[in-house]
C-alpha cells in the first residue's frame, strides 16, 4: 500500500484521516443486518486499517520485505480464520 | 506539498529488535484468542448475536478513534525526534498519553455499566470472551502507557536525538501493536454479527 509521493499530507496524517473514516464506516455497518456480506465488508475494512497502521504508523513500509510479509500474513491469517469460522457457523 | 525520501527497503525493524519478539508473541496470543472467539461463536451463533446487542457499540467506536489518534501522535513523535526536535517529540508523546488515559477511562465506565447490569465472566460464553479479551487488552494499554511515560520523560529530558531515537521507536512500536490489536478486537467483538 503506497501513497503518491506528492500527496499534500504526510503519509501518516493521510493514513490517520483514512483510519478515522474507515472506523466510522465500520461503526455504521454494525447497524446493518447480520450476514456474510456484513462480515466480509467489516473484515475487509479491518484488514485495510491494520495494514495502514503497520505501514504508516509502525513504519514497516521502509523495512525488509520479510517483515512486511510477516505482518501482512498475520493480518491475512487472522482475517481468514475469522471468516472461516463465520462461514461455517 | 509534503514529500518523503525514497523508501530504503533494506532497513531493519524500527526500535530494539527485542521488542519485536515481544510484539510477535503478543500478536500470536491475541490471534489465538480471536480465533477461539470466532469458533466459539460458530457453535453458539444466537447466544453471541443476542449478547452482542447489549454492548454499547458507541464506546467501542469512541475508543477506536481515541486509540488510532493516540497511535498517530506516537508516529508524529517518532518523526519529530528523527528531525532532532526533542520537545516536539515529548509533546506528541504527552498527547498520546492523554488519549491513552481517555481510552482507559472510557473502558472503565463501560466495564462499570456492564457490571451494574450483572454481567460477569460466568454470565455466558460471549461475555466471558468479551470481558476477558477487553480486560487483557486493557492491561496492554496500561503497560503501553507506562512505557510511553518513560519515553516521554526521556524525550523532555533531552535523552533522545536525531541520531539516537531507538527508545522512541521501541516504545512506539509496542503502542502501535496495542492499537492494531484493538482495531481487530473492535470489529470482531462489537461489530461483526
Amino acid at each position: 500500500m503506497k501513497l503518491p509521493q506528492a500527496f499534500p499530507l504526510r503519509p501518516c496524517t493521510a493514513s490517520w484521516v483514512v483510519l478515522l473514516g474507515l472506523t466510522t464506516i465500520t461503526f455504521e455497518l454494525g447497524s446493518g443486518a447480520p450476514g456474510q456480506t456484513l462480515m466480509a465488508a467489516v473484515l475487509a475494512l479491518t484488514l485495510v486499517k491494520g495494514q495502514l497502521v503497520v505501514s504508516y504508523f509502525m513504519g514497516l513500509r521502509r523495512v525488509r520485505p520479510l517483515w512486511r510479509l510477516v505482518m501482512a500474513a498475520y493480518l491475512a491469517t487472522v482475517g481468514g480464520i475469522i471468516a472461516l469460522a463465520y462461514l461455517t457457523a | 506539498m509534503h514529500t518523503e525520501t525514497s523508501v530504503d527497503s533494506a532497513q531493519p525493524l524500527p526500535g530494539d529488535f527485542a521488542i519485536w519478539i515481544f510484539i510477535f508473541a503478543e500478536l500470536a496470543v491475541f490471534g489465538v484468542l480471536f480465533a477461539a472467539y470466532a469458533f466459539a461463536r460458530s457453535a453458539h451463533v444466537d447466544l453471541f448475536n443476542v449478547s452482542q446487542l447489549t454492548l454499547n457499540r458507541t464506546y467501542g467506536f469512541a475508543n477506536t478513534l481515541v486509540l488510532v489518534t493516540s497511535s498517530y501522535f506516537v508516529a508524529r513523535a517518532t518523526q519529530s525526534i528523527k528531525a532532532g526536535r526533542g520537545t516536539a517529540c515529548g509533546n506528541w508523546l504527552a498527547g498520546a498519553l492523554v488519549l491513552g488515559g481517555m481510552f482507559l477511562v472510557l473502558k472503565l465506565v463501560e466495564f462499570h455499566q456492564d457490571f451494574a447490569q450483572g454481567i460477569t465472566l460466568s454470565t455466558n460464553l460471549f461475555y466471558m470472551f468479551y470481558l476477558a479479551l477487553t480486560f487483557f487488552h486493557f492491561m496492554h494499554v496500561v503497560m503501553g502507557m507506562v512505557i510511553l511515560a518513560v519515553v516521554t520523560y526521556k524525550a523532555y529530558a533531552g535523552r533522545y536525538s536525531a541520531a539516537n531515537h531507538t527508545g522512541v521507536e521501541t516504545g512506539g512500536s509496542y503502542w502501535h501493536m496495542v492499537d492494531l490489536v484493538w482495531i481487530i478486537l473492535f470489529a470482531l467483538v462489537y461489530v461483526i454479527h
